[in-house]
């Protein structure tokens, strides 16, 4: 199928919430306010390791227009989490990086609670800290003393501070490394990165008389949010409401609690709406970066370049909680083995405390930390043999049924043909078209993120149709995607469909706003709900039309037997007399394909869903004296299976490779013995207008079989090649490879400056 | 409390605030005239989702202190168009896919009118319209949408001036 057979999928109409966005109506959860409302804010640790001896907060509620103020001691003593029960609220007998929240302090203006928390007396007793990872993994000090009591994931070791660990093996690496005719060994090391949204993470809370809390705020994913706030709170699931205004961004920063439980516990505390709303000095040392990580990779060939074997450990570096760590660490392995056929692997993954921000599920989480390090270790390899970098990767990428890592197989694969377009639109043929000047070429795949997605559709007496959903639309035009589908369902316009906002308690539940999953799973639940319509309205129309089921379509808005027809609108008046109106629940969830699970070990991922390829292209030119980069033209090709919206697509793939530009060269939270030395945005550097090329979009289309029309997951991989691509673009130019994100332009001209020696 | 009188016009219209001394204007504009599509984020003038037009000038209003524009013409991005009738930014960057989150937005297409009124009549290059954008970050769209939105909306307007 594709656009030339569809009538509203396909095409590139504009976004349904558009309009409200370029006039400033479009209601965001900062916007967000109640009568009465109390404005929060979090005390946060001035030490990275350090014992708790005592919090006075005597004289912050002394000050006239406190009205609450809590600590540990004050809520229930739950610990929560994804793959390890390891987070508190509040820091408890221990604080275990500065930022991490000590107290919180709701008033009746923003001043006086700042007011209150310099008045807030904490007394500390120093630990020794841990910041190193590698460190960490030797070390005696344990930042987390009772770690073996907390619930987890099922975890090979608990030893020190090891919060996750997985492993993928297949065949017999040893042994092929011994018999190589050549075995190459690089590490590499990546920065923590901040997801960069433009709204901080907010929430205003309010209790009601039945004992609900309701909390408005920009998380992408309200179920999420709800099951830990329940948890939180001690309270049944049913009793907290949480609901999405509208969200300014997120890229995975934005998926698990970020000040949802601070305003819903002030809120009981006080009685009172409580609004807290994060600065960017905590956003930049306390919310969920990209973590940090190190990656060891070892990998044999034979004289041909083919892979024989790759061995490897990424190390994670979780910060003070595990976070999304465990499973971040554990999907490196997948992208380690690269959308290649490589005879036997042996990779490890390790998550690691240390005394630092937890981290979070940065876009393509670990995506572009191992794809870093594989396919420049390939553009490395490929010099050594005296090969071409293409010729390299097109002589080892997987082909239809080939094997995947997991010993699932590999289908829809286009892998070589993006690898080739991408190379045709840079000009491969010319490598270093001028001293000082380099393309790189990069390719990974990714996944699908599974998980179920539920729609309600109704049809309105004026024939439009609302469509519910619980999966939040944060700005990738997901939902807009998901509403082309059910027009093209069910012969409307896109501007006939009405999306709702999302509401934990009025709408089905969706897995959530992340892993590229949003239009591709709503999309599927809507053609479920589609069809369910069409069922109910054909029903309807065979009392109507006395004309058989069978014969009856969909067309323009009416339902069409033979030269006999009746207008949806018609319908859905005749179904609100004739009980309970036009109205259809779709649900869908995409089963893991089959694999084998002797492979993998305890892995939270074992194996991907529909699986998308892509390649990125990147010509650039390096200033010989300082190391600037300079990207001239920047091309990708990724498969989407079938291209719902083009435009948004581009937009997905602009706006990745933008972050992953960052990523590449500029961004990084810096610490210096445990303190964040560039909480701003002025010193930590996310590309402006200035610093972006113009990206050049080339979309293939693939199919899934999976898929709504054939669609694969689009939003995170752009960012996942940007890192590897630019560094064996910078490797062309300069003939050295900085092994270390972010390349920065010094970091550059230290690497040239040893070659020149 | 130390408050005193404001008085400043937003959209065309006269306010009379009672403002405290410490008072920026994007938080006369959020708390006291409900002027909710100017967004707060960074709070240091670092990242320009705050951007109002002072006098038609693009400022960031997050570090203005509200004291400072007494008499002073506002104009936020409510003030340039509405849903029935959008300004030509507002419809080219819907046309042209310049929105994803939105949340810069506002502040994105009031620093382009700005740049496009100072230099009226002219259709600016990629370049320079990347020049004026660039206080404001955008973290969605990787910028390419925001210029082709503000090229068309350049020659649009370029060419109902030169009807005129």
């Amino acid at each position: 199928m594709s656009a030339h057979t569809h009538r509203v999928a396909g095409h590139r109409l504009p976004r349904r919430d558009g309009v409200g966005k370029v006039t400033g109506k479009h209601v965001y959860a900062a916007d967000f306010k109640l009568p009465g409302m109390l404005y929060g804010r979090v005390l946060r640790s001035t030490r990275a390791h350090a014992l708790i001896k005592k919090i006075d907060t005597s004289q912050a509620a002394a000050i006239a227009g406190v009205r609450g103020i809590i600590t540990s001691a004050d809520i229930p003593q739950i610990r929560y989490g994804t793959a390890v029960r390891d987070t508190t609220v509040f820091a408890t007998d221990r604080a275990l990086f500065i930022g991490h929240a000590i107290a919180a302090v709701a008033a009746t203006s923003l001043e006086i609670a700042e007011r209150a928390l310099a008045a807030i007396e904490v007394e500390y007793e120093d630990l020794p800290p841990l910041f190193d990872p590698e460190d960490a993994l030797e070390s005696d000090i344990r930042i987390h003393p009772d770690w073996e009591t907390y619930k987890a994931l099922p975890i090979i070791s608990r030893n020190r501070n090891i919060a996750g660990q997985a492993r993928i093996r297949v065949g017999d690496a040893e042994a092929a490394f011994a018999k190589a005719y050549k075995v190459y060994e690089h590490r590499f090391s990546t920065a923590l990165q901040h997801p960069g949204y433009t709204e901080p993470r907010v929430a205003t809370a309010d209790w009601d008389a039945n004992g609900i809390v309701t909390v408005w705020c920009n998380t992408q994913l309200p179920f999420d949010t709800q099951t830990t706030l329940a948890e939180i709170l001690d309270l049944p699931a049913a009793r907290v409401r949480v609901t999405v205004p509208g969200i300014g961004g997120g890229f995975g920063g934005k998926l698990r609690i970020g000040v949802e439980h601070f305003a819903a516990l002030l809120a009981r505390k006080t009685a009172r709406p409580v609004k807290v709303m994060s600065t960017s000095e905590e956003e930049l040392t306390a919310a969920l970066p990209r973590q940090a990580s190190i990656v060891l990779l070892k990998t044999a060939v034979n004289k041909q370049g083919h892979l024989l074997a790759r061995s490897g450990r990424i190390i994670v570096d979780c910060g003070a909680y595990a976070g999304s760590g465990p499973g971040t660490a554990a999907i490196a392995l997948q992208v380690m083995a690269g959308p290649y056929k490589t005879g036997a692997l042996a990779f490890e993954s390790i998550a690691v405390y240390t005394n630092k921000v937890h981290s979070g599920s940065f876009r393509a989480p670990a995506g572009p930390m191992a794809n870093f390090a594989m396919e420049c270790q390939i553009d490395m390899i490929a010099k050594d043999l005296g090969l071409d970098p293409l010729e390299m990767r097109l002589r080892n990428v997987v082909k239809e049924g080939d094997p995947g890592p997991s010993g699932e197989i590999h289908r829809s694969v286009s892998i070589e043909e993006c690898l080739r377009k991408a190379a045709d639109a840079i000009g491969w043929h010319d490598r270093n078209p001028e001293p000082g000047r380099g393309k790189g070429i990069a390719c990974s795949w990714w996944m699908t993120t599974g998980g179920s997605s539920g729609v309600y559709v109704k049809i309105n007496p004026d024939g439009s149709a609302t469509l519910v959903s619980g999966a939040v639309e944060i700005g990738t035009g997901a939902i807009t995607g998901a509403a082309q589908i059910l027009a093209e369902e069910l012969s409307l316009d896109l501007t006939d469909v009405n999306v709702t906002g999302v509401d934990t308690q009025a709408a089905p539940f969706d897995y959530g706003a992340q892993g590229s999953r949003t239009t591709f799973s709503v999309g599927n639940a809507c053609l479920a709900a589609a069809a369910e319509l069409r069922r109910q309205m054909f029903e309807l129309a065979a009392e109507q039309l006395e004309a058989p089921i069978e014969d009856m379509k969909l067309q323009d808005k009416h339902v069409v037997a033979g030269n006999k027809s009746i207008s949806i609108a018609e319908l859905a008046r005749i179904s609100r007399l004739a009980g309970g109106g036009l109205i259809a629940h779709g649900t869908a969830i995409s089963p893991a394909p089959a694999y084998d699970p002797t492979r993998v070990q305890n892995h939270p991922l074992p194996v991907w869903n529909t699986p998308s390829y892509h390649a990125h292209a990147v010509d650039l030119s390096v200033d010989q004296a300082t190391g600037k980069v300079t990207i001239n033209r920047y091309v990708v090709a990724q498969d989407v299976g079938y291209a719902i919206n083009p435009t948004y697509i581009e937009g997905q793939i602009e706006g990745g490779v933008a972050q992953g530009i960052g990523q590449a060269l500029s961004e990084e939270i810096v610490y210096q013995d445990g303190r964040v030395m560039n909480a701003n945005l002025t010193d930590y550097k996310m590309p402006t207008a200035m610093d972006v090329p113009e990206i050049e979009s080339i979309i293939v289309e693939c199919p899934s079989a999976a898929g709504p029309y054939g669609a694969k997951g689009v939003g995170e991989p752009p960012c996942i090649e940007p890192p590897a691509a630019i560094g064996n673009a910078i490797a062309a130019a300069t003939g050295c490879w900085p092994n270390s994100l972010p390349m920065t332009a010094e970091k550059i001209a230290a690497a040239m400056q040893v070659q020149h020696s | 409390m130390n408050r005193k009188i404001l008085n400043i016009v937003v959209n065309g219209e006269s306010h009379q605030v009672l403002i405290e001394p410490h008072w920026t204007l994007l938080q006369v504009l959020r708390n006291e005239i409900g002027m909710m599509g100017t967004k707060e984020n960074c709070l240091e003038a670092e990242c320009g989702v705050c951007t109002v037009l002072l006098d038609g000038k693009a400022i960031n209003s997050c570090i203005l202190l509200a004291g400072q524009v007494e008499g002073c013409s506002i104009t936020t991005i409510e003030g340039i168009g509405d849903p029935e009738h959008l300004h030509p930014l507002q419809e080219a960057f819907i046309e042209c896919g310049a929105v994803q989150c939105g949340y810069c937005i506002p502040g994105m297409i009031l620093t382009a009118k700005s740049f496009l009124d100072e230099n009226p009549g002219c259709r600016p290059s990629r370049d320079e319209i990347r020049e004026a954008i660039a206080g404001t970050l955008c973290r969605c769209t990787g910028y390419r949408k925001i210029i082709d939105a503000v090229a068309t909306a350049a020659d649009r307007i370029a060419l109902s001036g030169a009807k005129q």
